[in-house]
C-alpha cells in the first residue's frame, strides 16, 4: 500500500491547477485597490474575474505560531474557503480546524469595525476616522519623545517574524528606543533551556516524526497545539501508513488522555511530574543493556541511579513497560518529544533534558531531531520576562503599552495582576481585531485586518518564509497594523526620515528584495515575487547543524515537580485544540466541534475518573467546585477512565469576560485558579504547577455533548485488527444474492475510503465541511436537543482492550452514498433518489420533511432543518455559492461534495476527458491533515479509492444491513504490547 | 336484542325515542361543547405557531424524527376500524347485537378518520406543501414514488373516509327521511328534505337500498383490514430494528378493533346514559363487545410475546437490544404501563360478572384506550432512539406544541361526535324496527 | 305523456298489506308501489320484483378501479424514471397496494351511483301518494290504474284492511 508517495503526487497535480488561478489571483490581489466595505458580488466584473470561476491566493496562516501555508478560495470577490498549500513545508497541504476557522475570524460580526478612541467627557470608546487616530497616537509619541521617554514606550505583539518584526524594531528605534516584547501563551522556554543545556543552543529543534517509526512522548501534545501540530500530523500519517502488515508506533506518557493518546499506540498513564524519571530510568536501560547508538559519554553517569525498579516505584510504569520502551526506543528510528504545555511543570526543563538525553544516546540528533531548522517561535520572550514587563508597569515605568494580537489580560495568571498594571500604563495602544479583555483597556484602538486583509510574510522555521498576501480586500473599515506604523512614523518630526516608503507594501517588497538576491540571484525580482506569490513562500536550503554536547548536564539536578497546594488532586490545565490560547473561542464552527474525546461542545467541562467522581458522588454533568489556594472555579464534571484516579483536568481557552457573543461569558477559564509561578531553570509559564480540591452540591445539568453513548455496545461499527493478525487478514467481500439485478454505473462510482489507522479525530475535516457545504451552526440549546447540523460526525467509542485497558477508535460518519440506499424507496415525493454516478441526491426543493428517510437511514446521518437557521452579517459573506442555503423543513446531509464534483467533470468535460483520480478532492479529504480520507472514482482501475476499497483491513460499517455502502473504512491496527 | 325487551314499545316509540334525541341541545350539552371547541382552538393556535417557526417546537430530535404526531395518527386510525368492524363485519355476519350501536360506532369511524388524516400534514417539515403526497398532473411531470409506504397511506386513508363516509350516509337515508316527516320546524325540515334524497320507504327503494348495503359492507370489510395493514407498513418495511416485522400487519389491525371497540364502550356508556337508551344499547350489546374485545386482546397479547421471542431468538444485537431497552431503558415505565393496560387489565372480562357491569366496563374501555396509545408510542418513538449506531442514540421528549395539538385532536373528535348527537339519528331507526316483531292482524305464527 | 288515476291505501298491519297485494296482482293491477318503515322480506316476495341491478355497478366499479391503479402506477413510474435504491423502476408488488385500494374506492363510488341512478332515477311511474306515517309505523300500497278503475280498486283496498284511502292523478 503506497497511499503516501501517490498522493503526494496527485496534491502537486492539483497544485498546478491552483497555480494558474493562482497567477491571476496575485495579481489582482496585489493591488486590491477597491474601497473597503464595497464586497458586493461583482456587476461588471474586472477583466481578471470570471464570474462562477474562483481564484486562489496563497497565503500563511496565523491562526498559531505553526505558521501553515494556505491557499484561500475567493469568488466575487469575497474569501470562502481556506485549504492547505500543498507546497509549503510546513503543513503540505494539511489543515486543522483552527486554520479552516479563520474564515470565521475575518467575518466575525464581533470585529472592531473602525478605530476607537476614549472620549473624556462621555468616558466611552467613540468611533474616529483613521487620519484621526493616528494623529492622536503620533502626538502622543511626539509629546513622549519630546520629554525623552521614548523609550518607556513598549510594543506587545504575539510571535512576529520575518519582515513585521523588523519594522517593528527599527519603528520602535525612531521613536525613541522602546522595547518589542514578543509573547505567546505557549511559548515551551524548556525546550529551548534543555537545548542550552545540553548542547549550548537556546532554540527549539525540528522534531521530524515523519522519519521516525517509534515516537515516545513525554506529554507532547504533538496532534494537537504543540509546536507545529498539522505538520506532526503529516508525519504521525507518514508513521502510522500500514506497510508491509507493520505500521509505527506511538508511546504517549501522561497522566490523562489526551486527543494524541487516544491516536497513540499505548497511553502510559504515569504518575504526574514524573515524566523525567521515567525517560531517566528508559535511558538508563538503554545504556545499561548496550543499546545505545551514540557514544552516551558522561550521560551514563547522569542516569547511572534510575534503575527501571526504582523508576517504577516513582512512575507507576510497570518496570517490563520501561524496558519494553527503551528496547522499542533503541531497536526503531525513533523519536523522543516532551514539553506539552500542560504539563510544563517546576521540573519542566529537567524532563526536556532527560528527553533530549534518551535521543542523544539513540544518535535520534540530525535524523529525527534537526537542529539546523529552528522553530522561529525560539525568539519569544520567556515568561519570565513578560512577569518582569508587568513588575515595569507596576511601577510606572511605561509609558505607552501597545498591544498587538495577543491578550495577555486572558492568557497570563490573575496572580500577576497583569490588568491593574495595564491600567497603571497612561497610554494603552490595541492594535486588535478583535474588542477581548486587554483591549478593553486601550484608550485607543487602531483595529489590524486580519491575516486573510493584510500583507506580510511569516517564518515558523529557519527553513521556509511563507507570503501572507490580502485574499479580499477589508471586510470592515479596518487597516494592517503594519501601514499604521508607517503613517505614524511619517507624522513624527524625529522618525519621519527613517522609512524610506509609506506602506507596508513597498516596504515587504523592499525586505523581499534582500530574500531575491539570496534565493535566485539575478531573477528580475517581479517576476521573482509574482512566483512567490503564486507558490506561497520560499524555502531555504540549510546546512544541517551538529551539536555538541556540553558538560553543564552533569550540574542539572533532576528534583522532582513541586505542586502548591494542599489539594489531594493534581489539577491538569491542557490547551484545548479548538480553541488554543482563548483566540479561537469567538468562532462559532470551533465552539459547535466537538471536543474528540467527551464530545462536548460549547462549553468547559472537568474530567474525572470514575472512581474519584464515585466518591465525589458526581456522575457526568454534575456541578464540580474546584478549589486552589488562588481561587475556585466551576464546571460540569465528564466522567472518564482517560485519566488517573488522582488527577483532573480542565481545558484551556474558554472563560472570556469579554470577546464577542460567541465567546463571552461561556465555560470557565482554568488559569484562574493556577498560581502565577515560573520553571526556575528556563523562567517558563508553569501550566502544572498546583493541587486542587474538588467537592460537588450535586446540581446536575446535562452536558451537551454531540454523543452519549460511551461504547459501541459490541457492534463492530468501529473495528480494529490485531497486529498479529494483520498477515493472516482477508476482506469479506462476500455479498448476499441479489433480488434485482445490480446496478450499474456508465462512468463513475463515486466512492470514499477512510483509514482508521489514521484518523486522529481532530475534526479539521468537521469544520471543513461546515465550511464548504453552509452547515449552519445552532448554539448550544439546540445541540442539547441532539439537533446539531454535523453531515459529518466523528463518533467516539471507548471499548476495553485485551488487558481492560481503555481503548480509544475513531469513527468519521458521513453518508455512505449507499448502492441499496434505506433512505430511498421510502420518500413519497422522489426527494431523494440514487443517481448514475452512485451519489445519493437529495433534493431540497422537492422534500416536504416526513423525515422517513432519516428513519429508515441506518448510518443516522441525516439532518433536518428544524428551523429556518440565521448566519449573523457579515458571516454569511462566507457562504459557498455553489451549495442551496437550506430553509426550515428539509431534510439535508453530505453529498460528497458534490457541487466539486460537477465542477471537475465539466473542466474534464472541456478538456474531453473524464475526471481522473486526484482532479478532485472532497472538502474533508482536503483538510484532513493525516490523509484518512481518500475520496475517487471506484470505476477507475488503479485509483486509490479503488486499491484501498480491495484493501485486507477494509470493511464496510453494519454490512449486514447490506446497504452497500460507497465508504471503505480501513480497520485500525492495534498493538498487543509496546 | 332479544324479543322479550321489546315488545314493551312500538315503531311509533322508537322514531319517538330517537327524534327525541335531536331536541333543542340543552346546556349541559353546552357545557360539553364550548371547551370542546376551546381545545380545538388551542390545537389550531399550536399548529400554526409550529409551521410558522419550524418543526423544532416540537419535541423531535436526532435521531427519532417521528414522535407524538405519527402516534396520534396510528392511534386515530385504529379507533376509527371497530366502527367499521360492527357496521361491515358483523353486518355480514347477521351479528344482532350490533344493531343498537353501529351508527355511533359508524361516525366514530368517520369522525377518527378525519382526525388521523390531520396527522401526517401537521409533522411534515413543510406542511403547507402537504399537497405534494398526491399524484396530480403538473406542468414538471413529477409523480409521486408509489413504492413508499407513506403514498400507500395516502390511498388506504383517503380511500377509508370516502368509502365510510359513503356507508355512514347511506345507511343513515331513511332514519332522516324518518325524521323529516316528524319535525315540523322549517330549517330543520327543508335541510332533512334535501338530506334525505327524497326518500319515500317504497318497497322499490328497499329493493336497491339493501342490495347497495350489502355491497358496502362487502367492500368495506378488506378495505378495513387493508388500511390498517398499511399503516403497519409505514414501520414493517422499514430496517428499523423493532418496526422490522412480518407480524405488524395482523397485530396492529388486531389492536385497532381492539382499542376501537374500547373506544366505542367509553362513548356509547355516557351516552346512553343521558339519553336514556337503556332499552336500546343493552347489555347484551357490551357484552357481545366485552368478548370481542378480549378475543382481539388475546391476539395483541400473543403478538407481544412473539415480538419479544423473535428478537432473542434473531441473535441479532439490534433486535435483542431493541427489546432490552424498551423493558429496562429510559423509556421502561412507558412499556410496562402498556402491558398492564392491554394484557393485563381486561382479565376480568373473562367473567359475565364483569362483563356485565358497567363501571368495570368503562375503566376497563379507558385503561386500554391509554394503552394503546402507549403501545403505539412505543413501536414508534423507542425504536428510532436506539437503533443500529450506538454514536446516534437519542431521547425524544414530547413539547408543549406537541401537548397542544394532541389535546386539540382529541377535541375536534369530540367536537363532531357532539355535532352529530345532537343532528342526525344516532340509533337506527330502521333497522331497531327489523328486528321489532311485525305487526299482523292474524298475530305472529 | 299519459295520465293515470293513483289509489293509495294505508295499512297497519303487515299480513293485511300482502294479502292486498296478492288480491290487486290477481285483478290485473301491475303498477304497485308498497310502502314500508324498514326493509321486509314479505313484501319482497309478494312483489316478485328481479333481484337489483346495483351488483353491476359494483362489479364494474371494482374492475375499473383495479385498472386504473394499475396503470397509474405503472405508467407515472415510467413517464419519468427515477431509480431508488437498486429497485426496479416498475416495481409491481408494491403498487398492487394501490391497485386494491382504488380497486375499493371505485367499487363504492359506482355502487352508490347505482343505488342513487336505480332507486331515485329509474322509478316505472312518480310516487305523487305519499304519507308521512310510513317512515314512522304505518304500511302503505300505491296502485296505478286508469280512471274507471277507481272504485274497484278502492274496493279491494278497502276489503283488505286499508284504514285509509287516498286518490290523485299521475303522470309519466
Amino acid at each position: 500500500m503506497s497511499d503516501d508517495n501517490k498522493s503526494g503526487l496527485k496534491r502537486r497535480d492539483f497544485l498546478k491547477l491552483l497555480g494558474v488561478a493562482g497567477t491571476t489571483a496575485a495579481v489582482t490581489g496585489g493591488c486590491s485597490s477597491e474601497p473597503v466595505n464595497q464586497l458586493i458580488p461583482y456587476v461588471i466584473p474586472p477583466d481578471k474575474f470570471i464570474p462562477g470561476i474562483p481564484s486562489y491566493f496563497a497565503s500563511t496562516c496565523r491562526e498559531c505560531p505553526a505558521g501553515c501555508g494556505l491557499i484561500v478560495k475567493n469568488r466575487e470577490g469575497r474569501a470562502i474557503k481556506v485549504e492547505g498549500n500543498p507546497e509549503a513545508p510546513v503543513n503540505m497541504g494539511g489543515t486543522c480546524a483552527r486554520g479552516q476557522a479563520s474564515l470565521q475570524g475575518l467575518y466575525n460580526p464581533d470585529r472592531i469595525r473602525s478605530p476607537l478612541i476614549y472620549k473624556e467627557e462621555t468616558a466611552r470608546l467613540a468611533p474616529v476616522g483613521w487620519e484621526k487616530a493616528e494623529k492622536a497616537l503620533s502626538d502622543k509619541i511626539s509629546t513622549l519623545i519630546e520629554q525623552g521617554k521614548g523609550d518607556r514606550i513598549v510594543y506587545l505583539s504575539n510571535n512576529v517574524s520575518g519582515t513585521f518584526r523588523d519594522l517593528v524594531d527599527k519603528w520602535l528605534k525612531a521613536t525613541g528606543g522602546g522595547k518589542h516584547y514578543s509573547y505567546e501563551t505557549f511559548s515551551h522556554e524548556p525546550i529551548r533551556k534543555a537545548n542550552e543545556i545540553l548542547y549550548g543552543k537556546d532554540v527549539i529543534p525540528s522534531y521530524r516524526i515523519e522519519n521516525a517509526d517509534f515516537v515516545l512522548s513525554f506529554g507532547a501534545d504533538f496532534l494537537e497545539t504543540w509546536l507545529s501540530p498539522v505538520n506532526f500530523s503529516k508525519g504521525f500519517s507518514k508513521l502510522h501508513t500500514v506497510k508491509n502488515d507493520t505500521t509505527g508506533k506511538v508511546i504517549q506518557v501522561e497522566p490523562r488522555m489526551s486527543v494524541t493518546a487516544a491516536s497513540a499506540d499505548k497511553w502510559v498513564q504515569i504518575r504526574p511530574g514524573t515524566e523525567m524519571y521515567l525517560a531517566l530510568g528508559i535511558a538508563n536501560v538503554i545504556i545499561n543493556k548496550g543499546w545505545a547508538k551514540a557514544n552516551a559519554g558522561l550521560l551514563a553517569g547522569v542516569v547511572s541511579t534510575y534503575t527501571p525498579s526504582k523508576v517504577s516505584t516513582i512512575t507507576d510504569v510497570p518496570a517490563e513497560t520501561i524496558v519494553q520502551i527503551a528496547k522499542g526506543f533503541s531497536e526503531n528510528k525513533s523519536l523522543a518529544i516532551g514539553g506539552g504545555a500542560a504539563y510544563t511543570g517546576s521540573n519542566a526543563t529537567q524532563t526536556q533534558v532527560a528527553v533530549n538525553i534518551l535521543n542523544h544516546i539513540v544518535g535520534n540528533v540530525g535524523n529525527t531531531v534537526d537542529y539546523s531548522d529552528i522553530l522561529m517561535i525560539s525568539n519569544l520572550n520567556s515568561y519570565q520576562e513578560i512577569a518582569e514587563l508587568v513588575n515595569k508597569m507596576n511601577k510606572g515605568e511605561v509609558e505607552m503599552l501597545i498591544v498587538h494580537n495577543t491578550n495577555p489580560v486572558f492568557t497570563l495568571p490573575p496572580g500577576l495582576k497583569v490588568k491593574e498594571a495595564i491600567s497603571k500604563v497612561t497610554d494603552v495602544v490595541s492594535f486588535s481585531s478583535f474588542m477581548d479583555e486587554t483591549t478593553e483597556l486601550a484608550s485607543l484602538i487602531m483595529p489590524d485586518s486580519t491575516f486573510l486583509e493584510s500583507w506580510g510574510d511569516y517564518q515558523p522555521t529557519q527553513k521556509y518564509v511563507g507570503i501572507i498576501q490580502p485574499v479580499m480586500s477589508p471586510v470592515f473599515n479596518t487597516k494592517q497594523t503594519g501601514d499604521v506604523l508607517l503613517s505614524v512614523a511619517g507624522n513624527i518630526d524625529s522618525a519621519k526620515g527613517s522609512f524610506e516608503v509609506d506602506n507596508y507594501l513597498d516596504y515587504l517588497k523592499n525586505s523581499w528584495k534582500k530574500v531575491a538576491r539570496y534565493v535566485s540571484p539575478g531573477e528580475n525580482f517581479d517576476s521573482f515575487w509574482k512566483k512567490t506569490l503564486e507558490k506561497g513562500g520560499v524555502t531555504f536550503h540549510l546546512e544541517p547543524a551538529q551539536v555538541e554536547l556540553s558538560p553543564s548536564v552533569m550540574n542539572v539536578e533532576f528534583d522532582e515537580a513541586g505542586f502548591a497546594g494542599n489539594g489531594d488532586m493534581y489539577f491538569i490545565t491542557y490547551p484545548s485544540y479548538r480553541f488554543y490560547d482563548g483566540s479561537g473561542a469567538n468562532r462559532p464552527w470551533l465552539q459547535e466541534l466537538p471536543e474528540a474525546l467527551s464530545t462536548s461542545v460549547w462549553d468547559s467541562f472537568v474530567e474525572i475518573h470514575p472512581d474519584t467522581a464515585k466518591k465525589l458522588g458526581v456522575r457526568t454533568g454534575t456541578y464540580v467546585d474546584i478549589k486552589t489556594d488562588q481561587g475556585s472555579i466551576r464546571t460540569q464534571a465528564f466522567v472518564y477512565e482517560g485519566i488517573r484516579p488522582d488527577t483532573i483536568a480542565v481545558p484551556f481557552g474558554l472563560g472570556h469576560k469579554s470577546f464577542g457573543r460567541y465567546a463571552e461569558g461561556r465555560g470557565v477559564n482554568p488559569l484562574d485558579i493556577l498560581p502565577a509561578s515560573s520553571d526556575s531553570l528556563s523562567g517558563g509559564f508553569t501550566w502544572f504547577s498546583t493541587k486542587a480540591n474538588i467537592s460537588s452540591n450535586g446540581d446536575y445539568e446535562l452536558l451537551v455533548r454531540i454523543q452519549y453513548s460511551e461504547t459501541q455496545d459490541d457492534r463492530e461499527v468501529a473495528q480494529a485488527v490485531n497486529i498479529k493478525d494483520l498477515p493472516a487478514l482477508e476482506q469479506d467481500h462476500e455479498e448476499p444474492p441479489e433480488f434485482y439485478h445490480e446496478r450499474e454505473y456508465p462512468t463513475y462510482r463515486w466512492a470514499m475510503a477512510i483509514d482508521l489507522n489514521k484518523c486522529t479525530g481532530c475534526g479539521a475535516c468537521v469544520t471543513a465541511c461546515f465550511a464548504e457545504n453552509n452547515l449552519p451552526v445552532v448554539g448550544k440549546e439546540q445541540v442539547a436537543k441532539r439537533r446539531e447540523m454535523h453531515w459529518l460526525r466523528i463518533e467516539r467509542y471507548f471499548d476495553k482492550d485485551t488487558e481492560g485497558k481503555l481503548e480509544t477508535k475513531f469513527l468519521p460518519m458521513l453518508c455512505q452514498q449507499c448502492g441499496n440506499a434505506p433512505c430511498e424507496p421510502v420518500c413519497p415525493v422522489y426527494a431523494t433518489y440514487h443517481n448514475q454516478e452512485g451519489l445519493n441526491g437529495m433534493v431540497y426543493n422537492r422534500c416536504v420533511g416526513t423525515r422517513y428517510c432519516s428513519n429508515n437511514c441506518t448510518y443516522k446521518v441525516r439532518r433536518f432543518n428544524w428551523f429556518t437557521y440565521k448566519f449573523p452579517e457579515p458571516l454569511n459573506w462566507q457562504l459557498n455559492p455553489d451549495v442551496t442555503v437550506r430553509t426550515k423543513g428539509v431534510m439535508e446531509k453530505c453529498t460528497f461534495c458534490v457541487q466539486r464534483i460537477k465542477y471537475a467533470e465539466d473542466i474534464a468535460k472541456d478538456n474531453n476527458s473524464i475526471v481522473k483520480d486526484g482532479d478532485m478532492m472532497t472538502a474533508c479529504q482536503q483538510a484532513c491533515a493525516t490523509e484518512a480520507i481518500t475520496f475517487g472514482n471506484l470505476l477507475e482501475e488503479g485509483s486509490m479509492v479503488n486499491e484501498l476499497s480491495k484493501n485486507k483491513r477494509g470493511y464496510k460499517v453494519l454490512k449486514e444491513i447490506n446497504t452497500k455502502p460507497a465508504i471503505t473504512y480501513l480497520k485500525k491496527v492495534k498493538w498487543d504490547k509496546v | 336484542m332479544s324479543q322479550n325487551e321489546n315488545n314493551s314499545f312500538t315503531y311509533s316509540q322508537v322514531t319517538n325515542d330517537v327524534v327525541r334525541m335531536l331536541e333543542k341541545p340543552t346546556y349541559k350539552w353546552w357545557a360539553l361543547f364550548l371547551p370542546t371547541l376551546g381545545f380545538v382552538g388551542i390545537g389550531m393556535v399550536c399548529f400554526f405557531y409550529q409551521v410558522y417557526t419550524g418543526l423544532g417546537v416540537a419535541g423531535y430530535r436526532h435521531p427519532v424524527f417521528w414522535g407524538v404526531y405519527i402516534t396520534n395518527f396510528v392511534f386515530w386510525v385504529g379507533i376509527a376500524h371497530s366502527g367499521t368492524l360492527i357496521s361491515a363485519i358483523l353486518y355480514l355476519f347477521r351479528a344482532r347485537f350490533r344493531m343498537s350501536i353501529y351508527r355511533v360506532s359508524e361516525a366514530m369511524t368517520v369522525f377518527a378518520v378525519l382526525t388521523a388524516g390531520l396527522f401526517p400534514i401537521i409533522h411534515l417539515g413543510r406542511a403547507w406543501n402537504f399537497y405534494w403526497l398526491f399524484p396530480y398532473p403538473n406542468q414538471r411531470e413529477l409523480w409521486i414514488n408509489f413504492k413508499s409506504p407513506l403514498v400507500w397511506d395516502v390511498f388506504a386513508v383517503s380511500t377509508y373516509l370516502t368509502v365510510s363516509s359513503v356507508f355512514f350516509f347511506v345507511g343513515m337515508i331513511p332514519d332522516i327521511a324518518a325524521v323529516r316527516d316528524k319535525v315540523t320546524a322549517v330549517p330543520r325540515k327543508i335541510i332533512y328534505t334535501i338530506l334525505s334524497l327524497g326518500w319515500k320507504g317504497s318497497h322499490w327503494e328497499w329493493l336497491h337500498y339493501s342490495r347497495a348495503y350489502l355491497y358496502f359492507a362487502a367492500l368495506a370489510t378488506p378495505l378495513v383490514l387493508s388500511v390498517h395493514s398499511v399503516v403497519s407498513w409505514d414501520f414493517a418495511m422499514a430496517n428499523v430494528p423493532g418496526w422490522h416485522s412480518t407480524i405488524f400487519a395482523p397485530y396492529f389491525v388486531a389492536g385497532a378493533i381492539f382499542s376501537g371497540l374500547a373506544m366505542v364502550i367509553t362513548l356509547t356508556i355516557p351516552l346512553r346514559k343521558i339519553f336514556r337508551l337503556e332499552n336500546y344499547i343493552t347489555m347484551d350489546n357490551y357484552d357481545g363487545m366485552a368478548k370481542l374485545i378480549l378475543f382481539t386482546g388475546g391476539i395483541v397479547t400473543y403478538s407481544y410475546a412473539t415480538e419479544i421471542l423473535l428478537s432473542w431468538y434473531t441473535g441479532s444485537p439490534f433486535e435483542w437490544g431493541q427489546t432490552y431497552y424498551r423493558m429496562t431503558g429510559p423509556y421502561a415505565p412507558l412499556f410496562w404501563t402498556m402491558i398492564f393496560c392491554n394484557v393485563v387489565a381486561p382479565i376480568p372480562l373473562w367473567f359475565k360478572k364483569y362483563r356485565s357491569n358497567i363501571k368495570v366496563l368503562f375503566i376497563i374501555s379507558l385503561l386500554i384506550n391509554i394503552g394503546m396509545w402507549f403501545e403505539r408510542f412505543n413501536i414508534i418513538t423507542m425504536s428510532l432512539s436506539h437503533e443500529f449506531e450506538p454514536g446516534a442514540w437519542g431521547i425524544y421528549k414530547i413539547s408543549w406544541v406537541e401537548a397542544g395539538i394532541t389535546a386539540g385532536s382529541f377535541a375536534w373528535f369530540f367536537m363532531f361526535f357532539l355535532i352529530f348527537i345532537k343532528t342526525l339519528p344516532a340509533v337506527s331507526i330502521a333497522e331497531i324496527k327489523e328486528i321489532l316483531p311485525v305487526p299482523k292482524k292474524g298475530g305472529n305464527k | 305523456m299519459k295520465s293515470d288515476q293513483g289509489v293509495l291505501g294505508i295499512f297497519t298491519y303487515l299480513d293485511t298489506v300482502t294479502d292486498a297485494v296478492k288480491e290487486l296482482k290477481n285483478n290485473g293491477y301491475e303498477q304497485l308501489k308498497v310502502f314500508s318503515p324498514f326493509p321486509n322480506h314479505e313484501i319482497e316476495d309478494v312483489m316478485e320484483e328481479s333481484p337489483s341491478p346495483v351488483r353491476y355497478f359494483t362489479l364494474f366499479g371494482g374492475l375499473l378501479g383495479a385498472t386504473c391503479g394499475f396503470g397509474f402506477t405503472v405508467l407515472t413510474a415510467m413517464s419519468w424514471p427515477i431509480p431508488v435504491s437498486a429497485k426496479p423502476v416498475v416495481s409491481i408488488i408494491p403498487f398492487m397496494v394501490i391497485v386494491f385500494e382504488l380497486t375499493i374506492l371505485f367499487g363504492a363510488l359506482s355502487t352508490l351511483i347505482g343505488l342513487l341512478i336505480n332507486s331515485f332515477v329509474r322509478k316505472r311511474a312518480p310516487i305523487t301518494l305519499y304519507d308521512p306515517r310510513f317512515s314512522d309505523d304505518k304500511f302503505g300500497i300505491m296502485v296505478v290504474c286508469p280512471e274507471d278503475k277507481i272504485k274497484n280498486v278502492e274496493s279491494i283496498l278497502k276489503s283488505r284492511g286499508a284504514e285509509e284511502v287516498k286518490f290523485d292523478t299521475v303522470e309519466y
